[in-house]
């Protein structure tokens, strides 16, 4: 109990230090501040009465560290008052023993970081050079594009180690010029992984650019050339993405170049078009989606009786 | 803010001010030390006026100078601490501020004597 009121008191004196070093440039009360909770909490634990008894009121206390220190007039400019309450706030915020266990586990995560802003580099990178390329969460290895990502990868990732490691603090400007390229990563990292999620399966090769044309029969009916086929279940529901065979096991293709439509191909995970997939997904020159057909759908006999028996009418009302 | 100037005894607090550069040095050379350390051994020699903070803000000061090294030890109980000690630049401004204090306070004890004897006489 004594205790709990100790680290209460010394987290209350320690912002008020801090709060009085408010105008320090953050570099120089980082240094004076970093272990100013760990000096009180000793004296608290030694000498009797509150702190403040001992030590002064907290901002005399952060004037006297200030000028030791030698650090620039904090006498200059006070905070607005309009700003007081919010640094008030902020003060009690980081005084808080939820925000002190945060902040001291932070630092344990950096080189998880280290690895995560490098996978994050090269994943932004492969985007904004192939926009159309399936981008996933693990380079192919099966592919050539994958493997050179993932030596890339392995590249940057030892790159950017070696770089977190590095103990000799960085001149001020450097630093933050660190800060900021580390900010850049994370923000261009974002339209990158969103990119990710949409496109897992539905990368979209086209048929009419500049790759290999996907090679198809020429289907024919009675009423002219076959261009798509749309699928529907039993009870009329239209399905996507059925795979077609024919009689020999050979995925049923239809020729893409037919019409003034372009043919878009979902794209398997080993970076091949996947052309037996139907409905296929076409656009019309103009870029709009080709709508699919009004069907009408036969009638069925209604019977099916193990799958739902209908409920009997002569069910007593009562 | 500096009333002093205002004031004509002088504080000794000002006076301090001047030599704790030298003085946490002094005890830095005896020991590596830790901040609150450093203050209650320079109480302990005598030196009751030294404010923790200033004792603090001294050694971040020489340390950002690159006159003290610093490693952190973690202590059975309580909070680790965060250890200081010279280096050679260090030591070297040691040797240098002990022997211009040497012949500093040499040259004040004189006038102080002289004025002590004059008035005595």
């Amino acid at each position: 109990m004594a205790s709990n009121d100790q680290a209460e008191e010394v987290a209350t004196y320690a912002a008020a230090v801090r709060a009085a070093l408010s105008n320090l440039p953050t570099d120089q009360s980082e240094v004076l501040l970093e272990d100013l909770e760990d000096h009180l909490r000793e004296v608290a634990a030694e000498a009797e009465g509150p702190l403040a008894e001992r030590l002064g009121p907290p901002e005399q206390y952060a004037e006297e560290l200030r000028t030791a220190y030698g650090a620039a007039s904090a006498g200059g400019k006070r905070a607005e008052p309009a700003f007081r309450d919010l640094r008030r706030a902020i003060d009690w915020v980081t005084a808080s023993a939820w925000y002190r266990q945060v902040r001291a586990f932070l630092p344990e995560l950096r080189p998880a970081w280290w690895v995560l802003r490098a996978y994050l580099l090269v994943l932004a990178i492969t985007v904004a050079f192939s926009p159309s390329y399936n981008i996933r969460p693990i380079p192919n290895p099966f592919s050539s594009r994958g493997v050179l990502e993932i030596i890339v990868m392995g590249i940057a990732i030892v790159i950017s180690v070696r770089l977190g490691r590095r103990n000799r603090p960085l001149a001020k400007g450097r630093r933050a010029l660190a800060i900021a390229g580390n900010i850049l990563i994370a923000l261009i990292a974002v339209p990158a992984l969103a990119s990710m999620g949409t496109s897992g399966t539905f990368a979209m090769v086209e048929s009419g650019g500049s790759g290999q044309p996907i090679q198809g029969q020429q289907l024919y009916t009675p009423n002219g050339a076959v261009t798509n086929i749309y699928p529907y279940s039993r009870d009329g529901k239209p399905l996507t993405d059925v795979l077609l065979y024919d009689q020999d096991g050979r995925p049923l293709t239809l020729d893409s170049k037919t019409g003034d439509v372009t043919t878009d191909y979902p794209v398997g995970a080993d970076g091949q078009p996947i052309t037996n997939a139907y409905p296929l997904h076409q656009r019309h020159l103009s870029g709009d989606p080709v709508a699919a057909p009004r069907v009408a759908l036969p009638p069925w006999h209604a019977q099916s009786p193990t799958v739902s028996p209908t409920p009997s009418p002569t069910t007593s009302p009562r | 803010m500096a009333s002093y100037m205002n004031q004509a005894e002088v504080d000794p607090t000002q006076l301090l001010k001047g030599v704790l550069d030298l003085a946490v040095l002094a005890v830095l050379g005896e020991a590596d030390s830790y901040g609150y350390d450093v203050v209650r051994r320079l109480r302990e020699n005598g030196l009751d006026h030294v404010g923790d903070a200033s004792v603090y803000g001294t050694l971040r000061r020489l340390y950002q100078a690159g006159a003290l090294n610093s490693y952190v030890v973690p202590s059975e109980e309580g909070p680790h601490r965060k250890y200081y000690g010279l280096n050679n630049r260090g030591r070297k401004a040691l040797d240098q501020s002990a022997q211009t204090w040497v012949s500093l306070s040499k040259a004040l004890n004189h006038l102080l004597n002289g004025r002590s004897n004059g008035h005595g006489k």
